[in-house]
This record gives C-alpha cells, structure tokens and sequence, in this order.
C-alpha cells in the first residue's frame, strides 16, 4: 500500500498562537483512516488544512505527490471533502447542487452526476430543493458531490454527526466499500470512539495539537495485554487466591466478577488453581477493551506526563 | 471561466429577492410612465408656431442679463452663456424647441432610475462573496481545482453583467413604455450638445446611451466598493449600508465639501460623474476629464486589490 496523502511537519499558528504542533503522519489508498481526539484538539484544523481553506504556518501536506499549498489546483483535484456540516445551497435542488459543483471540475458528464446520486441512493428526492432535506439527506448529498470526481482521497470530517443509527451504518457501510473497491484513502474525523472502531482500519489520536499516536485500530484496542474476567464463588477468597498466584498484577474486583491482566496461555492454570481450592467458576471471558477505554487511557497518560 | 459565471448566475436566478428586485424595477418604470402621461394629459401644452420670435427675444433678454451680470458667480454666467448658444443654435438650422413629450424626454427622465438599478447591483454585489459565508457554502466552493482569485473574478463579472442587464432592462422598458404612451415625435430631433462655447448635434438614441453610461459608472465604482467589503469582511450588512449610504449621499456630501477644499476632488463621488465635462462645470476648478479618469481608475485599482489579497489570503474557518 503507498501513501497518497502525507502530512508533513504540519504546524499552524494563529496569533502566535500554536494551534497545531508538528504534525506528521501519512494516509495510504484503500484504507479507512481515522482522526480521533477530543473537541478542540485540532482535528478541523488538520483537515482545513489538507483541503487547502486554511494556510499552513509551517511544514507540507502532499496529496498524491501536489503541494497542497505550492500546487492547489493539482493536488485538490484528487480530493473530495465534506468539511464540517454539509452545507448546501438550500434554494437549488440537490440536483442542480450537484451540477454546480460538477461544473467547477473538468468534464463531468450528466451520467456521472446520475452514477453518485444513485450510489447515495437519493435518487427519488434529489429534484426537490434542498430545504427540504433532513440531515442524513443533506449528508448523503454531501458525500455525493464529494464522489462527482472520482477522487483518489476522501475527506470526512464528522460524517457521522447529526445522524440516526441507520444513517450512521449506511455511511460506514458507504465509506468501506469505497476504500475497499475503488481503492481510495479515505480520512475521517470523529469523537465517536465505537464509531471509530467500526469504520477505521488505523487511526490517529490527536490532543492538544499534537499526534500523540498512530495505530492499527485492532492493535490499538487490544494494547499490549488482555483481560479475563472470571465470575467465580465466593469472591473474596477467590481474589485472595488469585492475587497469591500473581503477585504482580492489578486485580480488579468487577461487578460479574475478577478481572485478571494474563496472557491466554496462563487461563488453564489460573482455572486449575483455583479448581483445586474448591472455588466455584461459574465462567471466564475475555474482556476487550472498546476504544473509548484505551482512548482515554492513552490521552490520560500523555496529559500526567505532560503535567508531571 | 464560462462555467464560473454560469454558476454563479444558477444562484443569482434561483432566488426569489431577484425577481423582486427587476419587479420594483419594471414596477417603478410604469409607475413613473403612468404619472408623466396622467400630468401630460391634464396640461396639454400649446404649440407656439411663431417659436423662432419667441425664441429671438429671449436670446436677447438673455444677453442684456450677461452683459449686466458683473460679479455674478461663474456657474450662473456659464449657464447663460449655453443657454444662449443653444437657442441661436436652434434659430439658425431650424431645430424647433421640442414641444410634445415623446419617447426620448421620457427615457432620457427614466435615467433618473439608474440610481435603483444602482441600488439592485449593489444588493447583489455585496452577498455575492459573503452569502456564501453565511451559507457555509464556501468551504465547498474553494475545495474545488479553481483558484481562488478566479472565483473571485467570475463573482466580479457577475456584478458588472448584473448591473448590465438592469441597465438594460431600464433603458428598453422605458423606450418601449415610452413609444407606446408618448408616442415617436413627428421629425426626428437630434440632441443639441454645448461644449467649450461651441454647439454640435448628436443623434437622439447614442447621446441616452452615452448619459446611460456615463451616469452607471457611480453606480459600477459603489458596486464594486460593496463587493471589496463583502469579498474582505464577509459582511454583507456593512457593504449594502456603507454603499447604499453612499449611493445616495456621497454627491452631496462631496459638493458641499467642494465648496470649501480643493482637495474634495480626489474623493471618489467627484469624478464619477463625467457627464460634468461634456455640458457643464466641474465641481472644483482644474479638474479634468483624464484626472478624473485616473481617479476612477486608481480607485477601482484600490478596491480590486484589497477585495482580491484579503480574499486569497483568508483562512475559511466558519
């Protein structure tokens, strides 16, 4: 996989202000990306920054080898985005929406506009004036006239705001099959950590203006050791006892039960253990962690080493 | 670039302000029509066959005024002066004073309406940029290959065609409005034009064309200063206020300061009307036709580039 879009020692200042910190990291065809942190860490200003709506104070941002900022037209050529709220005019159908933004690239045929109005599956509305849209249409539409071109990148920030569950899958479903049959790189932004989770093949975090980290998101949610949770009778002695056998981990008293930090190799001898002290084990599950945990695990340890 | 205006002409007709606009304005063309005919009835004016005898005497009266004037103030000496010329002019090549109301009187008094059309452009040049802020619609719009400056032109063409086709809708509505209430006068008459003491004849239609012209540049410099501030502020309120205000004061406020400072005449509403060198008085002595053509040009330049660096420079963040 090669990347297409590379962002390179991006930083941004606003009144000598830093907003944000030496960025860098790189987006790759056909995979989802995701570009996580909380409110005001910078996630939209990374993205204005990729489409080119705001300058950039120092470093580059390349999307498929165009400076974004010494090449514009080059390099947004290969870009579709939806920055922020989809926002369209509201007194033209969806239609004519679409052919206006058509016309400001080269050649669009009419079958093309036809081809994502279809794909969005807007088609039975998409004469009507765009007042009349809910948010999940003007979403759809969005995505529409981000997809007229046949971009090589896909930009979405907050694609998923505003929408009711069924919008929410139907975007996702939308977003992995683009990257996975058209081969794009698409980048999404999102506070939503399940989102997140079920949409990105890697994602980066982002906090204070700074990439504290990038990772596969299976790596990411699973981190370096599992969990297993063991409902067992009765409890106290079983904790006694476990804590005996591992003396160097963190017990954690759940409301089904213990939680135990070892490795899948150490279950069988953990169970005989306590088989053999005659305590009940009614189950053992793994726990994994959901993104939200590790997120904020993650962002909570940079801001105690950052404090410290 | 033709792709551009055609854009930003979809936005333009897909509003219903738009028809608004050119409604008041045919709405306002017949209003006056219907007034003009209405007082035209009532007075029936009496033809004077004997209009050269009448007209000598008043050459007269007129030159025993002039000769007794003395220190009389410059402008009413001049205004004599043409007016005698013009009727010596009118004696010598038989061009009897036009006494019916026909179509030309009545679109050469729907000039007077450029001043709305004025008002119209104005409206349209200052959301033109800045309507796409409020919208949100921008960050769409400069996501595109298209740099921004040529948005910004095809925006800027947009206006002038704008103001055009008001210009238009005006001088055609009135001439056929005219034709058709005050009828074509019975010899055609051609435009007298006093220039420099000296009187010439100018066909009837291209002398209202050029006054056309000539009076639109006021409302083209406003328009394109209210399309500066939307392009720099992205404040639509402020650029139809600031403009309109000024549409409708800056001639005043700029002659009367004209009374008392030279230097009034580098203020834009003191060259904007050129027609000042074709019949009649500057409004500060030494002023020339091509000071005021480089005025209107330096001001123009002025306007352009703030509109032009603020608008290429902005970081889109609302």
């Amino acid at each position: 996989m090669t990347a297409i879009v590379e962002i390179q020692n991006v930083s941004k200042k606003i009144k000598g202000k830093t907003i944000i910190d030496s960025v860098s990291f790189e987006v790759r065809k056909g995979e989802v990306f995701g570009f996580l942190g909380p409110n005001g860490a910078g996630k939209t200003t990374t993205i204005r920054m990729m489409v080119g709506l705001i300058g950039i104070s120092s470093g580059d941002i390349k999307i498929s080898g165009y400076s974004i900022k010494n090449d514009f037209e080059k390099a947004i050529s290969h870009v579709g985005a939806i920055v922020e709220n989809p926002e369209m005019y509201k007194f033209l159908s969806g239609y004519e929406n679409l052919v206006h933004f058509a016309r400001m690239s080269s050649s669009i045929p009419k079958a093309k506009i036809d081809e994502v109005v279809e794909l969005v599956g807007l088609t039975d509305r998409i004469h009507d004036n765009v007042k009349t849209y809910s948010l999940g249409m003007r979403q759809r539409l969005g995505l529409a006239q981000s997809l007229l071109h046949d971009p090589k990148v896909l930009i979405l920030d907050e694609p998923t705001n505003g929408l009711d569950p069924a919008g929410i899958r139907e975007i996702r479903d939308h977003l992995r099959m683009l990257a996975r049959e058209r081969d794009m790189a698409v980048v999404v932004s999102s506070h939503l950590l399940s989102e997140m989770e079920m949409m990105c093949d890697r994602i980066g975090i982002i906090q204070n203006g700074k990439l504290v980290d990038v990772q596969m998101v299976n790596d990411f949610v699973n981190g370096s050791e599992t969990l297993y949770e063991f409902d067992v009778a009765p409890k106290e002695e079983a904790r006694i006892l476990l804590q005996n056998m591992l003396s160097d981990s963190e017990l954690k008293i759940t409301p089904q039960g213990i939680a135990v930090p070892i490795k899948k190799e150490e279950v069988p001898s953990v169970v005989k253990g306590l088989v053999t002290e005659e305590i009940q084990i009614f189950g053992v599950r793994e726990i994994t962690k959901t993104l939200e945990e590790r997120f904020l695990e993650v962002t909570e340890s940079k801001e105690e080493a950052a404090h410290v | 670039m033709f792709k551009l205006i055609q854009n930003e002409w979809l936005k333009i007709l897909k509003r219903p302000g738009t028809y608004v606009m050119t409604g008041l304005l045919v709405f306002m063309i017949m209003f006056v029509g219907g007034i003009v005919k209405y007082q035209l009835v009532k007075e029936n004016p009496q033809e004077d066959k004997n209009w050269k005898q009448t007209m000598r005497v008043e050459v007269n009266q007129a030159k025993l005024e002039l000769k007794n004037m003395g220190h009389a103030p410059k402008q009413v000496v001049e205004a004599t002066q043409k007016n005698i010329a013009l009727k010596e002019y009118q004696i010598n090549h038989s061009i009897p004073p036009t006494q019916k109301y026909a179509v030309w009187d009545f679109v050469s008094s729907g000039s007077g309406m450029i001043q709305l059309a004025g008002l119209f452009t104005i409206i349209i040049a200052a959301g033109i940029v800045s309507s796409e802020f409020t919208w949100g619609t921008i960050k769409f719009l400069l996501i595109r290959p298209i740099s921004r400056g040529k948005i910004l032109v095809s925006k800027y063409i947009t206006v002038i065609m704008f103001s055009i086709v008001m210009l238009v809708i005006l001088f055609s509505l009135s001439s056929l409005l005219g034709v058709i209430l005050f009828g074509t006068p019975e010899t055609s008459v051609p435009y007298l034009n006093y220039l420099n003491g000296k009187v010439t004849e100018q066909n009837m239609a291209l002398h209202l064309i050029i006054l056309y012209g000539m009076k639109s540049i006021g409302m083209i410099m406003l328009a394109t200063m209210a399309f500066m501030i939307s392009a720099a502020f992205r404040n639509s309120s402020l650029a139809i206020g600031i403009s309109i205000f000024l549409l409708f004061t800056g001639g005043e406020l700029t002659g009367l300061l004209a009374l008392k400072f030279n230097w009034a005449k580098y203020i834009l509403f003191a060259n904007t009307d050129l027609m000042q060198y074709f019949e009649g008085e500057p409004m500060v002595d030494g002023m020339t036709l091509s000071f005021s053509v480089i005025m209107l040009a330096v001001y123009f330049i002025i306007f352009q580039s703030i509109a032009f660096y603020v608008f290429k420079k902005r970081d889109v963040a609302a």
